[in-house]
């Protein structure tokens, strides 16, 4: 009966549609994500695989340990590419040939910037090539000072004492210096996927709400409540072919966006810590990238696998397909409209919201933490033990409530 | 074998569909007779524990069918009057799954849907979408699924409305032919359904049955003669206003009125032997003018 209960899901044309759709953006979204440009020496911006190999060979020229002396190198380089007659013409294409001699250390610039910013959540851009050389010295220690400013200035209020403890001591905790390595793939891999998991949630969401609630408006009802595994077996099987749709669409989306960014981008860097990159420098979780990625994956999967069945259930419930499509709606973008109210009461309870395991990788840059009991936690590993317990109670739920529907 | 109803009431806010309502049905088919509203459907739905009664108890071989949960439904075939289904599964598909949530073995079912669409006399039609088939070939699909478990008990709920004179007389053989050692309870508003082949009619009006028994015994019961009494045109009217009629013919010199009364209801009428129509018309029927108030 599990076969049919896939059948009777997959055969509708709202289906097949949903799922076209999906495909469309599976490819999209990988068409962004690799959409990687490459300045060559004469000032021309250049795509395609050939592109991605030149940026990738610079930058792997630059791969190792950020210690004091490359961080010399780092600024020495940029100070000379900077005082270039091409970065200081007005002509666009000599400016894009001064860009072009610094793609290998770009990556390596930005953290510069990060690090020397003047305050902790500001960003300047042009911060790295105002500086000296001795300065590389500071760069692990800035990133700690900064942090303790901003725990003691304006984000005073916002952390109790033994959470403040717990961000320093996470930044103290880290390993230095990091091992840096060209992680493009990576990184735009992290960037695309919440946008992915995503539209993947809505289209799940509409594959799934009709599982109970389409008995009814089929009339199928009366026929499957008075057979013989109406009201037990039969119904498991949906909440099986729930689980297996979401599992299965989720695990060949992500597989193929994966593969398709990473074969093309290349793997490196899977090794580094998370700080390495644009989105990580500020994260205080000492992770590295593989367990970046990981966790963006446990995520997204219990938050779709939560919201898809928290529809199955509502429609279970109430026999509205239409209110199961609204879960997932609802769940997405009421939090977005509340803004990015990251601290505060109201910033702990949107951490807590379902819509963070779809960006697991934001979460990571994200300064939430909970504490239990005097221990303190951070977000990203609460939303998924939470979840995941929550997801738990909801099969029987909807096992109970469809099972005892009356049929008038 | 015998599935007992007693005493049954459901009620829906302040509507009461069905108002207790007792009856003993063993093998055989039973005619479920009765006006649109008359509360048939609930009756059934609570039958194939679809509805909880309000109040009384249903039971088979003295257990209680709701207590007796899947081992009751593993015995039973239900038609819903509403016939729903998957459209966009194939005939086959529809009855393996069906099949499959009544607890038969894949090899089995095949098997026996074979059979079965053979019985209905849609072999050759398996791979034909749900959505694809006419009203007559559906209802057949519906017969279908309702017998492939081999059902003790056959609950049917209108399986006829819809379907033409022809298939009507089809539908009327393959349910004889379906009854064996069965209980079918068929339910419709139509006396020719269940004239000859029911072995007792139930005739139901607002949610009671206000009589039961075989055709002979009903109209035995029955507590009004028919009459044939031939008119004038003119006189047509006040007869049909005063009795409730059962047909009116015309006749070279005026016409011929069919009426029920207790009485003779003039001079020249002719007493006649009534029928199961006539007992219907007698239950269900108005007299012209009646009704429309
Ligand atoms: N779920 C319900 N909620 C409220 N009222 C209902 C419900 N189901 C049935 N009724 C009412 O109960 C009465 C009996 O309905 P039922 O469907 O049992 O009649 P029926 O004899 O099957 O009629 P028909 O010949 O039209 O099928 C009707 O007045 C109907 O409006
Ligand atoms: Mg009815």
């Amino acid at each position: 009966m599990f076969k049919y209960e896939l059948k009777k899901i997959f055969f509708r044309t709202g289906s097949i549609i949903a799922m076209g759709i999906l495909l469309l953006l599976i490819g999209l979204v990988c068409w962004f994500a690799t959409d990687v440009y490459y300045v060559d020496r004469n000032g021309v911006k250049q795509r395609g695989p050939s592109a991605v190999a030149k940026l990738r060979a610079e930058q792997k020229a630059w791969a190792g340990y950020l210690d004091e002396k490359k961080l010399r190198r780092v600024i020495a380089e940029n100070k000379k590419i900077k005082s270039s007659p091409e970065y200081q013409s007005e002509n666009e294409t000599d400016r894009e040939i001064a860009y072009s001699r610094g793609q290998g250390f770009e990556d390596i610039r930005t953290l510069l910037n990060k690090s020397f910013a003047r305050e902790f959540r500001e960003y300047d851009y042009y911060r790295a090539d105002r500086l000296s050389e001795e300065s590389a010295l500071r760069f692990y220690e800035n990133r700690v000072k900064l942090l303790k400013e901003w725990l003691e200035g304006e984000a005073n209020e916002q952390y109790s004492d033994g959470e403040k403890a717990f961000f320093i001591s996470r930044y103290e905790d880290i390993e230095t210096p990091f091992y840096y390595d060209y992680a493009t793939g990576w990184s735009r891999l992290f960037e695309y996927a919440p946008t992915l998991v995503m539209v993947m949630l809505l289209v799940l969401g509409y594959l799934v709400s009709g599982i109970f609630s389409n008995e009814f408006s089929w009339k199928a009802d009366a026929v499957f409540f008075s057979s013989y595994y109406g009201r037990n077996r039969a119904t498991a099987a949906k909440i099986a072919a729930g689980f297996c749709v979401v599992t299965g669409v989720y695990l060949t989306a992500m597989l193929i966006y994966s593969a398709v960014v990473l074969l093309y981008l290349g793997a490196d860097g899977w090794s580094c810590p998370v700080q390495i990159l644009f989105s990580g420098w500020k994260s205080f979780y000492n992770i590295a990238v593989w367990q970046e990625y990981l966790l963006i994956w446990a995520g997204g999967y219990v938050g779709c696998l939560f919201i898809a069945f928290l529809g199955m259930w509502v429609s279970a419930k109430t026999k509205s397909a239409v209110l199961a499509v609204t879960v997932p709606f609802v769940l997405i973008f009421i939090p977005s409209f509340l803004g990015n109210i990251r601290f505060s009461l109201v910033g702990k309870i949107l951490g807590l919201l379902p819509d963070q395991l779809l960006q697991m990788g934001n979460v990571v840059g994200y300064f939430n933490v909970y504490s239990f009991g005097g221990k303190v936690v951070g977000a990203a590993p609460v939303l998924l033990v939470v979840y995941a317990a929550l997801i738990i109670p909801l099969a029987p739920g909807m096992y109970r409530g469809f099972r005892h529907m009356e049929i008038g | 074998m015998e599935l007992a109803v007693t005493d049954i009431t459901k009620r829906f806010r302040d509507m009461t569909a069905v108002d207790r309502v007792s009856c003993r049905m063993t093998k055989g088919v039973y005619g479920l007779l009765g006006v649109n509203g008359a509360g048939k459907t609930t009756l059934m739905r609570m039958l194939c524990t679809l509805l909880h009664p309000t109040e009384g108890g249903i039971t088979w071989d003295g257990e209680d069918i709701f207590a007796m949960d899947g081992s009751y439904r593993r015995i039973l075939g239900y038609l819903p009057q509403e016939f729903g289904y998957y459209p966009e599964f194939s005939v086959h598909d529809y009855l393996m799954y069906i099949a499959s949530i009544k607890g038969l073995r894949p090899a089995a079912a095949r098997r026996r849907a074979g059979q079965l669409l053979e019985t209905v006399g849609l072999s050759g039609s398996e791979r034909k979408k749900m959505k694809k088939l006419s009203g007559g070939m559906k209802r057949r699909v519906g017969i279908a699924q309702a017998m492939l478990n081999d059902p003790k008990i056959l609950v049917l709920d209108e399986p006829t409305a819809g379907l033409d004179p022809n298939e009507r007389i089809r539908f009327r053989n393959l349910i004889s032919e379906l009854a064996g050692e069965r209980l079918i309870l068929l339910s419709t508003h139509i006396v020719s359904d269940v004239e000859y082949i029911a072995r007792e009619i139930l005739l139901m009006r607002g949610g009671k049955i206000c009589a039961a028994g075989t055709t002979e015994e009903l109209i035995e019961a029955m507590p009004a003669r028919v009459w044939r009494v031939p008119a004038a045109k003119d006189q047509a009217g006040s007869f049909m206003k005063s009795y409730k009629t059962a047909n009116m013919k015309a006749v070279r010199d005026g016409v011929e009125l069919r009426l029920l009364s207790e009485k003779r209801p003039a001079e020249e009428a002719a007493e006649e032997s009534a029928t199961l129509e006539d007992l219907f018309l007698y239950y269900f029927g108005e007299k012209a003018g009646e009704g429309n108030v």
